[in-house]
């Protein structure tokens, strides 16, 4: 399992890496690198501001994001409210939606003449978010969504026993809820909280789009702003990712402290599944905070797509609406659905093997006394914090030398290199997912099953899949959803004539079509968000589906 | 229909990678004797690659292959790096050579970063692109076909025969403006708008103009550049710093330029030729002006790869984008058609300003220079 992660993730990264320490080694150069570089980040004005802005970007917007997103999934999974699904929608909307798209979004409704101006006279609002502050509640408000799912999934079981025994000495549901359940679920929010902090910090679009208004560059922007140097500095681009990777260890090890000691298995035969009850009252206050979040997070940047969409720049100034952009999406010889079919093919392959690998990753994590767990653990991390463009140019380094020709491993410049590096992004996601919810079946449970002389595989089927089939579900269409438009890796490792979805949206952009782009997204976010909704509604265990009305 | 194209598709991807698989172990024949026997080996490979890696079923590939055979380009495969245009070159030429084109379109810096990283074992054939001072690098490090001219270079006007380099490493297809002055109508107009690059650091602009960042945009560059050869790196540095002082807004692309400029963020700008012109063309209000000391260009070149296979077809590629009716196709048909041709009996866009003054910095000035600068300019704007 180790094994996998490094080939997959580790080495591409340190190929990159190494190029600080030897340049030239892929291409036969034994030349020792300059290594004073490594404290160029703290002499560097650039360099100085990019890790600082980084490290306040990715500490706001954890706890705020953390916090919306436990608070809504807590809600979710406690209580019956009007407009529930929604919130299912909206979240799986924000996972799968690149970053750059949501960023387009917010720019159009905040910029100094943008659509809040136009439309309801709000001039605050463009000197609000074009602050840090602002930049945080953006960004909160976009990656909430990994604290949701992480706390969601592992709300799937619960024993009502703890919570019934607490209230009935008298605790009231805050008491309860903080001595009781949020003890518990600690790890759940700790593995949603990692989750919103790499995202963050290895974002390139969001900060990049909004915080160029006011100049904010983060890690993200310095490693691009390398490799788009003529000579290009892979060495740079080494440099700060590897401070990247340190941020992560760093915030790992500070979840470590928090959870050392404690054990988070109290799943017992007790366990009934979490379904979601009537509100005694305030159902109607659920729904109206509900439905105000979400028209917030994803109301604003989807609504400022969508108008964008259908809007055409009249000569006289003023804006028509029409269809032509979505006209255009399917006489223009098939580009996009080529480039969606291709994109949902890689995606369905990256879930899918991811999966198998990720649940393996956490059952290590959680269950081996396998001595390298911490390094496992940081590993398949990296992947979603180290920008994808790093990780690309790693695997070509590794996978475009010429010997791997003659064993038929020479997979750049094929489609195969896509669906691993596709694997590699999505398996923090499925590990966290996977590894919050293992943490709540205890190892006595798995014990007994093979003391009855249930194999491995009888274990998998017959323990797991019942009590985690949730957590499987959400994780692989996570992987499935961010893998369709994970744009940074394809667009330096797709192979000749093999466009994929984000790469023909990013250049509709960059060729100034917003319409077009914007209608290529919403056409495409919108076939996958469909996929995604029959997929969970196939597969997610049917009593919970059931009890909804 | 749907199956035909899929079809296509498949043929288009084993081709890919019979092509690639075969072009890589040439390479390697070349480098190495004793790997002469490799191409045989590799292409048995390919089928079990390709089935591999989630691509449609090789069986498609085999009636395929026998079907692309075209008259005189025997359906060879030439692998063009590109960043505009892809959609107009590839039929055309093809139609008119019989290779076949394998594209990889990208923006200017995810190609230069593959170029870069594919070093030790390229898959590239031909370059083009408009960063003439990186592709100038490639050639001063020995990576170019150099010593030939093509035969439609003997059309190459007075001004773009001066950006063909010495040893002939790369032919210019076209100079656009990195950056015209763009300002929004509603706010300026022809009298009060900003007129030279000096005035863009006039207080009265005072944080209402925008560009691009050079660390980022391609196109951004060849802009900045100009300023520090014609004036000297101290004034270089001393004009930009007045810009920084006067709140100038840096936004990572052109596109965002683009976007602050009709949402209102900025007034003016400095921004891409094309940009500009297709903002003006759908209807935003914006006027355009050209400097009369001149815009800084950006000039597009394509090159070939020194060790290439395919060394026929990419000759016959660059001679096809040194045809004057290549050319004009650019201009009628392409995304970045706002450019002055290369050769002569090309017609630029009509709307395009007729004294549009380009100058342009001299590519391995510029290619030498690029990191300190950038690193300056990265390292200032920050502050």
């Amino acid at each position: 399992m180790l094994a996998v992660l490094i080939l997959l993730i580790l080495l591409p990264l340190a190929a990159v890496v190494i190029q600080v320490l030897l340049p030239g080694v892929f291409f036969g150069n034994w030349q020792l690198g300059d290594l004073s570089l490594l404290l160029d980040v703290f002499r560097r004005p650039l360099w100085y501001t990019s890790l600082k802005n980084t490290i306040v970007l990715g500490l706001g917007t954890t706890l705020l994001g953390t916090l919306i997103g436990a608070a809504l999934a807590t809600v979710r999974a406690q209580w019956k409210f009007p407009g529930a699904r929604l919130l299912d929608v909206t979240v799986w909307l924000l996972v799968i939606t690149p970053s750059f798209i949501l960023a387009q979004g917010w720019v159009m409704f905040a910029a100094a003449g943008g659509l809040a101006k136009q439309w309801f006279g709000w001039d605050w609002l463009h000197s609000f978010i074009f602050t840090p502050v602002g930049l945080i509640v953006v960004m909160a408000l976009s990656k909430f969504p990994f604290a949701y799912l992480a706390v969601y999934t592992a709300l799937e079981w619960k024993v009502d026993r703890l919570g019934e025994a607490a209230r009935m000495n008298g605790g009231s549901p805050w008491t309860v809820w903080r001595t009781v359940h949020a003890p518990l679920l600690l790890p759940a929010y700790c593995s949603g909280a990692m989750l919103v902090f790499m995202d963050t910090v290895g974002d390139f679009g969001l900060p990049a789009s909004i915080a160029a208004v006011f100049r904010f560059p983060t890690l993200p922007y310095s490693i691009y702003s390398a490799l788009y140097t003529s000579p290009i500095r892979f060495d740079m681009a080494g440099v700060l990712s590897f401070y990247l990777v340190l941020l992560i260890a760093l915030a790992m090890s500070v979840q470590f402290y928090v959870l050392r000691r404690s054990r988070f298995d109290f799943l017992n035969a007790r366990a009934t599944r979490s379904e979601p009850r009537p509100p005694i009252r305030g159902k109607w206050l659920f729904a109206a905070i509900n439905v105000l979040t979400m028209a917030i997070a994803a109301g604003i940047p989807f609504g400022s797509n969508l108008l964008t969409s259908v809007t055409r720049s009249g000569s006289g100034g003023g804006a028509a609406l029409t269809l032509d952009n979505y006209k255009q999406l399917f006489e223009t010889s098939g580009l996009l659905s080529e480039g969606l079919v291709h994109s949902l093919e890689i995606a369905a392959g990256a879930a899918v093997i991811g999966l198998i690998v990720g649940f393996f990753v956490s059952y290590v994590l959680t269950y081996s006394r396998f001595a390298l767990r911490q390094a496992v653990d940081v590993i398949s991390l990296i992947s979603l914090a180290v920008p994808g463009v790093v990780l690309g140019i790693g695997y070509i380094f590794i996978w475009n030398q010429a010997w791997l020709e003659k064993i038929g491993m020479l997979l750049y410049g094929k489609p195969g290199i896509l669906v691993l590096a596709s694997v590699a992004g999505a398996i923090p996601v499925i590990t966290r997912m996977l590894s919050g919810a293992m943490a709540k079946v205890p190892e006595r449970l798995l014990a007994a099953a093979q003391m009855q002389g249930a194999g491995f595989g009888s274990r998998l089927r017959t323990v797991f899949v019942p009590l985690l089939r949730g957590a499987l579900v959400s994780a692989a269409l996570a992987a499935f959803g961010a893998s369709v438009f994970d744009l940074a890796t394809t667009s330096i490792l797709f192979p000749p004539n093999f466009m994929t979805l984000p790469v023909v949206i990013n250049q509709a952009f960059e060729d100034l079509k917003f319409g077009y782009a914007a209608a290529a997204t919403l056409t495409g976010g919108g076939a996958v968000i469909a996929a995604i909704m029959i997929i969970e509604w196939l597969f997610k265990p049917k009593k919970a589906r059931r009890t909804e009305p | 229909m749907r199956s035909s194209k899929w079809l296509t598709t498949a043929a288009l991807l084993s081709l890919t990678v019979a092509a690639t698989a075969c072009g890589n172990s040439n390479d390697n024949a070349s480098n190495n004797a004793s790997a002469s026997q490799s191409p045989s080996a590799s292409a048995s490979t390919s089928p079990s690659a390709s089935a591999e890696s989630a691509s449609p079923s090789p069986s498609a590939s085999a009636p395929a292959e026998s079907a692309s055979a075209a008259p005189n380009g025997n359906g060879e495969t030439l692998t063009v790096y590109l960043n505009d245009f892809d959609d107009i070159v590839k039929p055309m030429f093809e139609e008119q050579t019989g290779y076949k084109l394998n594209i990889v379109s990208g923006n200017g810096a995810e190609i230069m970063s593959r170029i870069e990283a594919e070093k030790g074992n390229p898959h590239w054939d031909v370059v083009w692109m408009d960063s003439m001072p990186s592709i100038d690098q490639l050639g001063a490090k020995g990576e170019l076909l150099e010593g030939w001219t093509p035969d439609n270079a003997a059309n190459l006007t007075d001004f773009s025969k001066q950006f063909v380099p010495a040893n002939q490493s790369y032919y210019p297809t076209g100079t656009h403006a990195a950056s015209v002055i763009v300002y929004n109508t509603k706010s300026f107009d022809e009298a009060s708008a900003p007129k030279t690059w000096a005035d863009l650091a006039d207080p009265k602009f005072k944080g209402a103009v925008g560009m691009a960042d050079p660390a980022v945009a391609a196109p951004a560059y060849p802009f900045v550049a100009w300023f520090f050869q014609s004036q000297g790196m101290d004034a270089g540095k001393s004009y930009f710093q007045s810009l920084i002082k006067n709140g100038i807004h840096i936004y990572p692309k052109n596109p965002q330029v683009a976007n602050a400029l009709t949402s209102g963020e900025i007034k003016a700008a400095a921004l891409q030729e094309s940009n500009a012109y297709t903002l003006k063309n759908s209807g935003e209000p914006i006027g355009i002006i050209w400097p009369e000391e001149g815009a800084p260009g950006s000039v597009r070149v394509a090159a070939i790869q020194k060790n290439t296979q395919h060394a026929d077809a990419a000759k016959a590629f660059v001679n096809f984008l040194l045809d004057p009716k290549t050319q004009q196709a650019l201009i009628d048909k392409g995304d970045e058609s706002y450019f002055e041709p290369s050769v002569k009996g090309v017609t630029a866009k009509p709307d395009r300003d007729p004294n549009a003054k380009l100058v342009v910095a001299e590519a391995g000035w510029a290619g030498e220079h690029e990191g300190e600068i950038k690193q300056w300019f990265a390292d200032n704007s920050v502050q």
